[in-house]
C-alpha cells in the first residue's frame, strides 16, 4: 500500500493511493454530504452527485464525486467553494422535486438553503417518491448478500429498483440489507408477528430460543448455512443472547 | 485457397487477383447501402442480371456487375456507377436498365435523364467525380466504399488491403504507435482524443491481457458514417484493429455494433470469417507468431452504450451504464483489463496511415485536427448524404458548395453539429473551419460528424426542445443531473414553446445547464446542455420573443402562431380548401378564402400547397 499526502481544504491529510477522497476527508473530520456511497459496498457511489468536490490536479480543476475519486499524488481537494455549493444546490433541488416525501432530502436541501424546489414536485403514493434511484440497494444485494434479488430497472426518470417483473423474487432471502443501506428510507419492510414482508413477499422469521423474538428470516439462515458452512445451531439465539 | 502463410505470399496473391482483372471490362456498380436497398437497388440488380442472361452476355467476360457499399449520395438512390466511363446514374429504376445496357455499356453514350442535374443552374453532369457533391471530397476512411464488393475479400486485397498489416508485422510495436501519434489522428467518435497517445498509455500498463474494441454503436439521429464504413468496407475496420492489436499487444478484439444495423452486422460477420480463412485473423497471422481474433457484440438499442464505459459493460453482458472514468479504460477497461476503444472511422483510417505514412496524413487538415472527416450532411440542404472532406473546411463551403445550398432558396440560418448533445452554430459564423477545437470553442462539438442544416423556418427553441427530448429518452438514469435535470429542462422548454414561458426561464435553464455540465457522470450528461446553451448564446432573441411577446418568429411553435390568407395574394383557386384536413377554409372560386382559426390545427398543409404564397403565418 502506497501512502501519500493529499490536501483537503488546505489541510495535509494522509491517504493510501487510490483510496477515495470521501473516506480520507471523513477520517480527517472534514464533512462532505453523501447519499449513495457506502464504504462496505465497493460498487456503490457516483450516482447521487451530492458529494461533489473540486479536484485540482496537474494544472486543471474539475468537479468530481469524492466517493469514488481515487487519491493520487499531487491532488488538492476543495470541499467548500462557491462552485461546489452551487452545483450541489442544483442537484438537491432536483432531488427535492423528485422525492418530495423524503425527510432526508428535505433536510439536506435546507442545509443548502433550499426550502421549496422551483420545479413541480413528482406526485404519487408508493415508495418511488422517496427513492433517488441511487442503486445502493441493488448493489448491496448483488455484491454483499450475493443473491441479486433486485436490480435497477428502466431508464431515465423511470429508473427504479425492483424484483424481476415486480413479482415476488424466489431468490430474495428477506435479509433487509437493501432497507438498511437505503439513504432515504425508501424501501418498505414490515413485520407482523413472525412474518416479515419485503418486496411483496412474506418471509417466516426464526425465533430466538432465549427471548422468543422473531429475529431472522429462515430463508436467510438457509442462505448463510449454504454459502458459509456455518452451523445452523448458531442461529438458535439472537445476537443479544449469543 | 487457404490461409496466406507469409507477407511475400500476400503480395503474390494480390498480383494473382490483379492478373485476373480485365482493366477495360465495362462494370456496373450498384449501391447496396441501406438507403439504396430501401429505394429498390435489389430490383435494379436483378434487372441487370436478367438482361445479361437474356442477351447471352457473360458475367466477368463481357460485363462486370458489383454490388457495393454506400456511395453517400443517398437521397438520389438507387445509385448506379459505370466503369470505365466514371458515369453516375441517379434514381435508377429496373425499367431504366435495358437502356443503360444498350446506350452506355454497348455504345458508350450517356442516358441524359439519369444523370445529375443542378437544382439551381439546371446544368447536367455525367461524371461521378465532377458532381459538386463528390468534387470537393477527399476519401480516406471511405476510400474503397462504392468501388468494392464488401463481401468479397479479394476486392479489398486488390485495392491494397492488408498491406498495412503486412507492413506493421515487420515493425516494432513502439514504432507503430509513434507512426499513429505522428499522423495526428484523433478519435472520430466525438471525443477527439489523440489515438496514438491512447494506444501508448494502454501499452504502458502492465498486464497479460489487453483488448481492442471498435465502437460501432452509432446513435446520433441522422448520422450514418460508421454504418456506411461497416457495411461498405468492413475489412478496413478489421485491418485497423489488427494493427492496433499488434501495437498494444492485444489478442482479442470486439466490434460493438448496434443491432439496428443488420447489414453492417452481416457484412462484418462475412468479413471476419473470410479474414480468418485467409490468415489475417486467428493464430499465426500471415505466418507470424502473432494471434488475434475479433468477436461481434451486438448492442440492444441504448444510445448511452456509445459511451465507452457503458459499451464495455454491455460487452460484458451487464446493463449498459457508464461508470466514473477517474481511472481510464486504457488502465482498467473491459473486464478490468487495459483496453483501447476507438470508433469505426478511426480504425478505418489506420491502415491507410500505415501504408502512406504519418507525414502524408499530417499534411491534411488543420494544425490541431489532421486528416479528413466524414460528415453526414442532412437537413434543409439540396444535396444530403455522406461526405468526406479535409478537416478545416468551412461550414459555408460544406453547405453551399458540397451541399448545393439551402433547399428551395430559403435563407440559411444555422447548422447543428455533433449529434444531440452538440450545438447550433449561426450562419454568421459559417466561415468557421470545421475541426475539433473550433467547434468546441463555438459552443458545439465535432461529435461523430453529424451536420444538420437549418433554414429560416427552423425555430431554435423548438430545436433545443427536440434534442433535449431525445436525451431525456436516452438518459440511463444513473446520475441525478442527467436523469432529473434534463426532464426539468424539457418542462421549461415546453412551457416556453407553448406560450407559458416566464421571464426567469432562461436563467433557470442556464442554471440547469451548469448542473449538467459540472455535475453529470458521463459524457452524455456533461455535454447535454449544449443544445440549450448554444441556442441561448446565438439566438437569445428567439427565446425572448417566445417568452415576452408570445411569438415564434420562425412560425413553428403551434401554440404561438396563426394561419391566415392574404387577400391581396389569394386568387381563389380553392386548392387550400380542398386539401385542408379540418375543412376549415372557406371561400368561393376566384374569391379570397378565409381560414377559421378556431378550427385550424395549424398543420401547414394550406401553406405548402398554395401556389401564390398567399398563406401567412404570424
Amino acid at each position: 500500500m502506497e501512502k501519500l499526502k493529499v490536501i483537503i481544504d488546505g489541510r495535509e491529510c494522509e491517504a493510501i493511493k487510490d483510496q477515495c477522497v470521501l473516506d480520507v476527508a471523513r477520517e480527517n473530520g472534514i464533512p462532505i454530504p453523501a447519499l449513495c456511497y457506502n464504504p462496505e459496498v465497493k460498487t456503490s457511489g457516483g450516482s447521487c452527485r451530492v458529494c461533489l468536490v473540486e479536484a485540482h490536479q496537474g494544472g486543471w480543476m474539475r468537479l468530481v464525486t469524492s466517493c469514488n475519486y481515487p487519491v493520487r499524488k499531487g491532488l488538492e481537494i476543495k470541499t467548500n467553494t462557491d462552485l461546489v455549493h452551487k452545483i450541489r444546490r442544483g442537484v438537491l433541488e432536483l432531488l427535492r422535486a423528485r422525492v418530495p416525501d423524503s425527510d432526508v432530502i428535505k433536510k439536506l436541501a435546507l442545509e443548502e438553503g433550499i426550502t421549496e424546489p422551483r420545479f413541480k414536485k413528482d406526485e404519487g403514493e408508493d415508495n418511488r417518491y422517496k427513492c433517488i434511484a441511487c442503486a445502493l440497494c441493488a448493489q448491496v444485494c448483488e455484491e454483499v448478500v450475493g443473491v441479486s434479488a433486485i436490480s435497477m430497472q428502466n431508464r431515465g426518470a423511470d429508473k427504479q429498483p425492483g424484483t424481476p417483473y415486480h413479482k415476488p423474487s424466489n431468490v430474495c432471502i428477506g435479509c433487509g440489507a437493501c432497507v438498511y443501506v437505503c439513504p432515504t428510507n425508501a424501501i418498505s419492510m414490515k413485520e407482523t408477528g413472525d412474518i416479515r414482508r419485503i418486496w411483496s413477499r412474506d418471509f417466516k422469521m426464526a425465533k430466538c430460543s432465549m427471548c422468543s423474538k422473531p429475529y431472522i428470516p429462515e430463508a436467510q439462515i438457509d442462505w448463510i448455512v449454504k454459502t458459509t458452512g456455518k452451523a445452523r445451531a448458531f442461529f438458535d439465539k439472537c445476537p443479544d443472547h449469543r | 485457397m487457404g490461409a496466406i502463410a507469409s507477407i511475400e505470399q500476400l503480395g503474390k496473391y494480390r498480383e494473382q487477383i490483379k492478373a485476373n482483372v480485365k482493366e477495360d471490362l465495362p462494370t456496373v456498380l450498384i449501391c447496396f447501402g441501406t438507403g439504396c436497398q430501401a429505394n429498390g437497388a435489389r430490383n435494379v440488380a436483378e434487372a441487370f442480371t436478367k438482361i445479361i442472361k437474356d442477351q447471352g452476355l457473360n458475367l466477368d467476360v463481357n460485363i462486370g456487375l458489383k454490388t457495393t457499399g454506400c456511395h453517400g449520395y443517398c437521397e438520389n438512390g438507387p445509385l448506379v456507377a459505370l466503369r470505365p466511363q466514371g458515369i453516375l446514374y441517379l434514381k435508377v429504376k429496373p425499367d431504366d436498365v435495358s437502356e443503360i445496357v444498350e446506350k452506355t455499356i454497348k455504345a458508350g453514350e450517356v442516358v441524359d435523364r439519369l444523370i445529375y442535374k443542378d437544382k439551381q443552374t439546371e446544368k447536367t453532369i455525367a461524371k461521378y467525380r465532377e458532381i459538386p457533391f463528390y468534387k470537393h471530397q477527399q476519401r480516406i476512411a471511405l476510400r474503397n466504399i462504392g468501388n468494392i464488393d464488401p463481401t468479397n475479400i479479394d476486392d479489398y486485397i486488390l485495392q491494397g488491403g492488408y498491406a498495412g498489416l503486412a507492413k506493421v508485422l515487420k515493425m516494432e510495436p513502439d514504432a507503430i504507435i509513434s507512426e499513429v501519434e505522428k499522423s495526428g489522428l484523433r478519435g472520430r467518435g466525438g471525443g477527439g482524443f489523440p489515438t496514438g497517445v491512447k494506444w501508448r498509455s494502454c501499452k504502458a500498463v502492465p498486464s497479460d491481457t489487453r483488448y481492442v474494441i471498435c465502437n460501432g454503436d452509432e446513435g446520433d439521429p441522422g448520422a450514418f458514417m460508421d454504418r456506411s464504413i461497416m457495411e461498405g468496407d468492413p475489412h478496413a475496420v478489421i485491418e485497423g484493429m489488427i494493427i492496433g492489436a499488434i501495437a498494444v499487444g492485444a489478442h482479442q478484439g470486439y466490434i460493438y455494433v448496434r443491432d439496428e444495423y443488420p447489414l453492417a452486422v452481416k457484412n462484418l460477420a462475412i468479413a471476419i470469417k473470410s479474414a480468418r480463412e485467409k490468415g489475417f485473423l486467428g493464430k499465426n497471422i500471415l505466418g507470424s507468431s502473432f494471434a488475434f481474433d475479433i468477436k461481434i457484440s451486438r448492442g440492444g438499442g441504448a444510445f448511452v452504450c456509445g459511451e465507452s464505459s457503458a459499451l464495455m459493460r454491455s460487452v460484458e453482458g451487464k446493463v449498459g451504464e457508464p461508470r466514473a472514468k477517474y481511472i481510464r479504460s486504457v488502465e482498467k477497461g473491459l473486464y478490468d483489463e487495459p483496453t483501447v476503444l476507438n470508433n469505426v472511422e478511426t480504425w478505418a483510417n489506420v491502415p491507410e496511415i500505415i501504408v502512406k505514412g504519418a507525414d502524408w496524413y499530417a499534411s491534411l487538415g488543420t494544425k490541431g485536427s489532421k486528416g479528413t472527416k466524414v460528415f453526414s450532411l442532412v437537413g434543409k440542404v439540396n444535396n444530403t448524404g455522406l461526405v468526406e472532406v479535409p478537416m478545416g473546411i468551412s461550414i459555408r463551403k460544406l453547405v453551399e458548395e458540397i451541399g448545393g445550398g439551402v433547399l428551395s432558396g430559403k435563407r440559411f440560418k444555422a447548422v447543428q453539429t455533433g449529434g444531440p448533445s452538440g450545438g447550433c452554430i449561426p450562419e454568421r459564423l459559417s466561415d468557421l473551419p470545421i475541426d475539433f477545437d473550433s467547434l468546441t470553442d463555438a459552443g458545439s462539438m465535432m461529435g461523430s460528424g453529424g451536420i444538420i442544416v437549418m433554414d429560416e423556418e427552423t425555430c431554435m427553441v423548438d430545436v433545443a426542445k427536440y434534442f433535449i427530448g431525445f436525451l431525456v429518452g436516452e438518459s440511463c438514469g444513473k446520475c441525478t443531473p442527467c436523469r432529473d435535470g434534463l426532464r426539468r429542462m424539457l418542462d421549461v422548454l415546453i412551457e416556453i414553446t407553448e406560450g407559458r414561458g416566464k421571464e426567469t426561464d432562461v436563467a433557470v435553464l442556464e442554471e440547469l445547464c451548469d448542473v449538467l455540465t459540472w455535475g453529470a457522470l458521463c459524457g452524455l450528461g456533461t455535454s447535454a446542455a449544449n443544445p440549450v446553451l448554444s441556442t441561448i448564446k446565438y439566438f437569445r432573441e428567439e427565446y425572448d420573443a417566445h417568452i415576452n411577446d408570445k411569438q415564434c418568429p420562425a412560425g413553428v411553435c403551434k401554440a404561438l402562431i396563426t394561419y391566415s390568407i392574404d387577400a391581396e395574394a389569394c386568387t381563389g383557386c380553392t386548392l387550400c380548401a380542398k386539401k385542408c384536413p379540418q375543412k376549415c377554409i372557406t371561400g368561393e372560386r376566384k374569391k379570397t378564402h378565409v381560414i377559421d382559426t378556431e378550427q385550424c390545427i395549424k398543420c401547414g398543409v394550406c401553406k405548402d400547397v398554395c401556389n401564390f404564397n398567399a398563406v401567412r403565418v404570424a
